[in-house]
């Protein structure tokens, strides 16, 4: 079989963040371009391809999508780790060989930017909260992550979170190369405050 | 290429692996197994390389699935990916088609309805492939018989 010479890389994206936040439906957005409005609960990981050019090289994408519900919560987390398994280990979420992104999805629901995130990553059990997107920002400016607003219903912002992500990757040399530790992180904008967001992503 | 059917517990993962599985046995020891801890450990035996450690998951599953009414659709996925992992397709997809009788649209199971089809196509081409190559072995030996032959003629 020919191989795929254009291909610069495989670059690892882990998805995470509390259940029906829209993980999946941002995937799901990217990588088919569809958008499911009765889209199940994630089962685990589930697991997506896309190939993107960005900056004049082409990379492939693979896309781990794990599921938010408390039930798998013991068990996600040996993904993240596994992001990082190429770098060192246990430094997942604050060191510089990861690249984050914080994804506020759900913006055509607007409202409340409802968020809880990396907290509860970093953290572990803080649960469920509401923040304004300022408060959003800064937490991502403070943890050095990238912060984009997408809507993976309407699309608006989604190409453009996995492109900054691609991008921030290929201009920090060394993470792709030895390949790469990198997380997206996605908060939501909701109308139900119950409803609260978060999702991250980790490359390797 | 990673998907999920060929996604294994990683070194690191091993110590996740042991511990939860430590919770487990400590659990049965006390005669006293949750569904969670049942769960998880066979969740981490799915995933390991060894056939046996697959088994073993698959058991526990099943029990589950029997026993524990609330998480049905996980133990119905994983019941189906750790049949496939072991190459019994045809019980890997009553799995997933039991699935889909509950949630029809569920595009993680179709999808992974499609990968199980698809290596059973790749590992039925195999063996086609491989009978091919005994019968251009025997053609090959019946040429240079009639070789043999015509040169004995003339």
């Amino acid at each position: 079989m020919k191989m795929d010479e254009d291909i610069l890389t495989t670059l690892k994206i882990l998805i995470i963040g509390e259940s029906g936040v829209g993980k999946s439906s941002l995937l799901l957005r990217f990588t088919e371009d569809n958008f499911d409005p009765e889209q199940t609960l994630t089962i685990g990981v589930d697991f997506k391809t896309r190939k993107v050019t960005i900056d004049g090289n082409t990379v492939k994408l693979a896309i781990w999508d794990t599921a938010g519900q408390e039930r798998f919560r013991t068990l996600t987390p040996s993904y993240y780790r596994d992001a990082t398994w190429l770098n060192e280990l246990e430094t997942y979420s604050t060191k510089s060989n990861i690249i984050k992104m914080i994804v506020g999805n759900k913006i055509d629901v607007v409202m409340f930017y409802a968020s809880s995130y990396i907290l509860r990553l970093m953290d572990n059990f803080l649960g469920k909260r509401e923040v304004s997107r300022e408060e959003a920002m800064k937490f991502a400016r403070r943890h050095q992550t990238l912060y984009i607003e997408a809507s993976a219903k309407t699309r608006d912002g989604v190409e453009r979170a996995f492109e900054e992500l691609v991008h921030k990757i290929i201009q920090t040399p060394g993470l792709w190369e030895s390949y790469a530790g990198d997380q997206i992180h996605i908060g939501e904008k909701d109308h139900i405050p119950q409803s609260s967001c978060s999702s991250y992503c980790s490359l390797v | 290429m990673a998907d999920v059917l060929s996604e294994t517990v990683q070194p690191e993962d091993l110590k996740n692996a042991a511990s939860l599985k430590k919770i487990y046995h400590e659990q049965l020891y006390k005669n006293d197994v949750t569904p969670k801890a049942q769960f998880e450990y066979a969740w981490c035996l799915v995933r390991s390389k060894y056939p046996a450690d697959i088994q073993k998951g698959i058991i526990l599953l099943e029990e589950l699935y029997k026993t524990h009414e609330e998480g049905q659709r996980d133990y119905l996925y994983y019941l189906a990916i750790g049949n496939a992992r072991l190459k019994e397709y045809s019980k890997a997809l009553n799995y997933v088609r039991s699935f889909l009788v509950i949630e029809p649209g569920n595009q993680q199971v179709l999808n992974l309805q499609q990968n199980i089809k698809k290596k059973m196509e790749k590992e039925g081409l195999v063996g086609m492939a491989m009978a091919g190559g005994v019968v251009l072995a025997v053609g090959a030996i019946v040429g240079v018989g009639m070789a043999i032959a015509s040169k004995v003629k003339s």
